[in-house]
């Protein structure tokens, strides 16, 4: 497909900021959406292996584990509607075709969601004292969530890489000049890189045990037994699962299509093996220090970078496919700059979202520190009045501008 | 190049992609106006729990929310995105329209999610585990937020039927799209009834309850709720036809079906008399009773809403300004945005349309059937169905014809001259209105095509041998 044809699909309204901000939101977002996918196939993955043994430390890893899964799924849908959104802006014509051409699975990925996410949820509340107990009731529906969850990866996966298609794009639509409207054919996908993104989940749990090992740690009477199998175990999952993610990794570089083939020897696929590497080290690297004061939570903060290199490194495939083989270029969108939402938007991002997220992260954090009631000190429970001060101020804006402008 | 900027389309022939779209937006009201109207009550259940001091209350806040972690936080954020991805299929130039417009404002009700969320699952599980001030603020917290990300959402809402200002046209802006006298009417009315949706789904908890006097106490508060919110949602329904331009009358007194309005009343009269029940008799409302009602609000009161929000903006898709099948229809010089009918009226859809087949740019008698078939997904598949089934079927439309010529000078009178009310303007040349006929023919008569090739074969072997004789 010519250039000039993807840019005619742009939509003629523009975007209200700089297309910057709404790459980088969406690299920023998409790493923080994936990471939590990570720690939901990886806990999940566990969850199914401890409730399947008989070994009390793995039989307490999956009762809690489970209950991270549960979590981990809300955060993964809410990561993933802001990458969904900002994609929209500046791939717009790549995402939309890409997904129309696929529709009946775009349909089904929602449907098969919902079963996933409801199957978990069973499974949850069938287990809920599954640490006590010996016996896993209905293991079957904890499988079956994660078999789903990697469909539903899966059709994301096909997606992400039908937009980076236009010149097959016709031939998918129109097959023999005669327009197939059906939507039920998925195009094209890459089993490495699929796999790429699914392997990084054993790292990345690992990386998440040990900030898990550092919570318990902070509790009175910890069972050291039980702390030293869930270090073991991180440890084993990072290296193990770092080099099938490499061997993954390596593979998808070799097979990327011939127009970018040369993307797999620049400095990207250097950079993310290299943090993929420090995030499965770092562990090891302060080793002396994991124990002590708030370092048992440094290495998932490493993960979740080198979650971010992944990101920019999948972007930056993006960019050279669309704009250095097909010439379009997300960052020259006609903008059509709009102050008052962008200002907006930054402002409730910034202030409101600072301020309430850091009271509730403080009281959920404390609150799991505390034996017994969390009784907030004085300066949390400010910032706990500043928190839903932002938030009455943010709906008086509302109603000050909109009925301004709606009867003014 | 001058080309229409038209996606690939998607038709899906049993009930058509509009009722994708309507099942899963229909599901997503359900579940999320529940969630907004919940929040509320819970910070007011919380306020009186403690000030009070009865735990039942906030027992109940617990077990609620937790069926709200399921219903509400799952279900709902798995179907708010949905309708992105179903309108992505479904109507891709839609959903672009939207998003173009009011990014931020996405993004800004992404904010309000992500708090929303964490705030749900605090105040389910630290309930015993935080001090009463603290739990207190969580639920204040959680229904402000809540509440937000309604404000943040309608005036979306209303933008797909008009844009909140007329200046919005002329000056663009999101302030001129988001706010007008219809996002402040929807506003209310959907307040309303999303109270009247969480007494409902509450009362699904409420029948669980052990304690026989508090489920008592509860289902009379939920059925007070319930009527008083209904009563002003109807109350509040005058207004929000006051603020639709006259055109929305019209449509909707001329394309709605007769039955449509005492139906709509049975419903809400059904629903008030579910909540008088409860009110005098709580007793009867168990699991299963109130599970029922909440379909019934699901099917009977939330798919016609849907329904006249579909029906008074028709043909535009968005903004007045993009039709239903995806074409913009006019000028909106304050967003530079550019009529794409002139450019359709000069090249037409097969010269234009960036997703053509090569081989269809030109129409010929072999392959008139397939440029038919094409033009027709493209210019009337969103709102028509092409079988027998699903979303208005276009064969119900031409009474069993298989003329050719009459079913073009209709295309051509009334369809591409934007003459009929209800219908975008499809401009078509004379050869796509031609094959646009033989393709609405065949849908009558399976052999129309056969005669239609032979007889335009005959034709130009007459006119090659008239040329003939002509140099002879």
């Amino acid at each position: 497909m010519e250039t000039e044809m993807l840019y005619a699909l742009r939509d003629p309204l523009g975007v209200p900021s700089h297309p910057l901000m709404f790459l980088v939101l969406g690299v920023l977002t998409w790493a923080m959406h994936i990471v939590a996918v990570h720690v939901l196939l990886g806990s999940s993955a566990l969850a199914i292996y401890g409730s399947l043994s008989s070994q009390s430390h793995w039989r307490r890893l999956a009762a809690a584990m489970v209950n991270t899964a549960k979590v981990a799924i809300s955060v993964a849908i809410v990561f993933g509607v802001a990458p969904l959104l900002f994609v929209q802006v500046i791939y717009d014509p790549f995402w939309y075709t890409s997904n129309v051409l696929s529709a009946w699975w775009v349909i089904g990925f929602i449907i098969i969601l919902i079963i996933g996410a409801v199957a978990l949820f069973a499974f949850y509340v069938m287990n809920k004292s599954m640490a006590e107990v010996e016996k896993t009731r209905c293991p079957g529906s904890m499988i079956l969530a994660i078999a789903l969850f990697l469909v539903v990866g899966f059709i994301m996966h096909a997606l992400a890489v039908q937009m980076l298609h236009p010149e097959k794009w016709m031939e998918w639509y129109a097959p023999g000049g005669i327009i197939d409207p059906s939507g039920r054919s998925i195009h094209e996908f890459n089993l490495w890189r699929f796999g790429f993104f699914i392997a990084l989940s054993a790292p990345m749990i690992g990386l998440w045990l040990y900030a898990y090992r550092r919570y318990l740690m902070a509790r009175e009477n910890e069972n050291a037994e039980y702390l030293d199998f869930l270090k073991r175990l991180a440890a084993s999952l990072g290296s193990i699962g770092g080099v099938i993610s490499l061997v993954f990794f390596i593979a998808w570089m070799l097979t990327l299509p011939e127009n970018i083939a040369s993307f797999a020897t620049s400095i990207w696929p250097v950079l993310t093996i290299l943090a993929l590497a420090a995030a499965v080290a770092f562990p090891m690297l302060i080793a002396r220090k994991l124990d002590t004061g708030l370092w048992g939570y440094a290495p998932f903060a490493v993960g979740i970078i080198a979650g971010l290199v992944v990101a920019i490194m999948r972007e930056a495939v993006r960019w050279q496919t669309l704009f250095g083989v097909h010439g379009y270029n997300p960052l020259d969108y006609k903008v059509h700059m709009d102050w008052y939402s962008t200002l907006l938007f930054i402002i409730t991002l910034v202030v409101m979202g600072g301020a309430v997220l850091s009271y509730l992260v403080t009281v959920a954090w404390k609150a799991g520190q505390t034996k017994g009631m969390y009784t907030p000190s004085p300066a949390v429970n400010r910032l706990g009045n500043f928190a839903i001060a932002t938030v009455a101020i943010w709906i008086l804006q509302y109603f000050g501008f909109g009925l301004w402008v709606a009867y003014m | 190049m001058d080309m229409l900027g038209l996606y690939p389309t998607w038709y899906e022939p049993g009930i058509g992609s509009g009722w994708v779209i309507g099942i899963i937006a229909t599901l997503h009201v359900l579940f999320s106006h529940t969630a907004v109207g919940a929040a509320i009550l819970f910070a007011f259940l919380a306020y009186i729990g403690y000030r009070d001091d009865r735990p039942e209350l906030i027992d109940f806040i617990k077990k609620y929310g937790l069926f709200l972690l399921v219903f509400s936080y799952i279900l709902g954020s798995i179907t708010g995105p949905g309708i992105w991805y179903s309108t992505t299929v479904g109507s891709p130039n839609g959903i672009s329209a939207l998003i173009h417009n009011f990014v931020w404002k996405w993004a800004t009700e992404w904010v309000f999610f992500v708090i929303e969320v964490v705030a749900v699952y605090m105040l389910v599980y630290l309930v015993g585990k935080v001090s009463q001030q603290t739990h207190l603020k969580i639920a204040v917290i959680f229904g402000l937020t809540s509440y937000a990300t309604m404000l943040a959402i309608v005036g979306i809402l209303s933008f797909m039927m008009w844009p909140g200002h007329e200046k919005w046209f002329t000056e663009g802006g999101y302030l001129y799209g988001f706010y007008g006298p219809n996002t402040f009417a929807q506003l209310a009315i959907r307040t309303a009834f999303m109270f009247t949706m969480t007494a409902v789904v509450g009362g699904i908890v409420a029948a669980g309850l052990k304690d026989k006097e508090f489920k008592r106490w509860l289902l009379r508060r939920l059925a007070v709720i319930g009527i008083i919110s209904t009563i002003i949602g109807m109350a509040m329904y005058p207004w929000y036809l006051s603020t639709l331009p006259e055109v929305a009358n019209v449509l909707m007194a001329n394309r709605l079906p007769d039955y449509f309005t005492p139906a709509v009343l049975f419903v809400l009269a059904a629903i008030m008399a579910y909540f008088i029940v409860t009110l005098m008799s709580p007793r009867v409302v168990t699991a299963s009773v109130a599970g029922i009602a909440t379909m019934a609000i699901l099917v009977l009161g939330l798919w016609p809403g849907e329904t006249v929000r579909e029906t008074v903006r028709k043909p535009w898709i968005a903004g007045q300004y993009l039709y239903s099948n995806q074409v913009i229809g006019r000028d909106v010089p304050g967003m530079d945005v550019k009529s794409e009918i002139p450019l359709l009226e000069e090249k037409g859809f097969t010269r234009a349309h960036v997703f053509w087949p090569e081989n269809q740019r030109e129409i010929n008698p072999h392959n008139a059937i397939h440029v038919g078939q094409s033009l027709t997904l493209t210019a009337c598949a969103n709102c028509h169905s092409l079988s027998e089934t699903g979303m208005r079927p276009l064969v119900n439309y031409f009474g069993g014809i298989s003329d050719i010529e009459r079913i073009k000078t209709y295309l051509v009178g009334a369809i591409a001259t934007g003459n009929t009310m209800y219908m975008p303007k499809v401009p078509l040349k004379d050869d796509e209105a031609e094959a646009m006929a033989l393709y609405i023919a065949s849908l009558n008569d399976d052999e129309v095509v056969a005669r239609y090739v032979n007889e335009k074969t005959r034709q130009a072997a007459a006119s090659e041998e008239n040329t003939r004789l002509s140099a002879q």
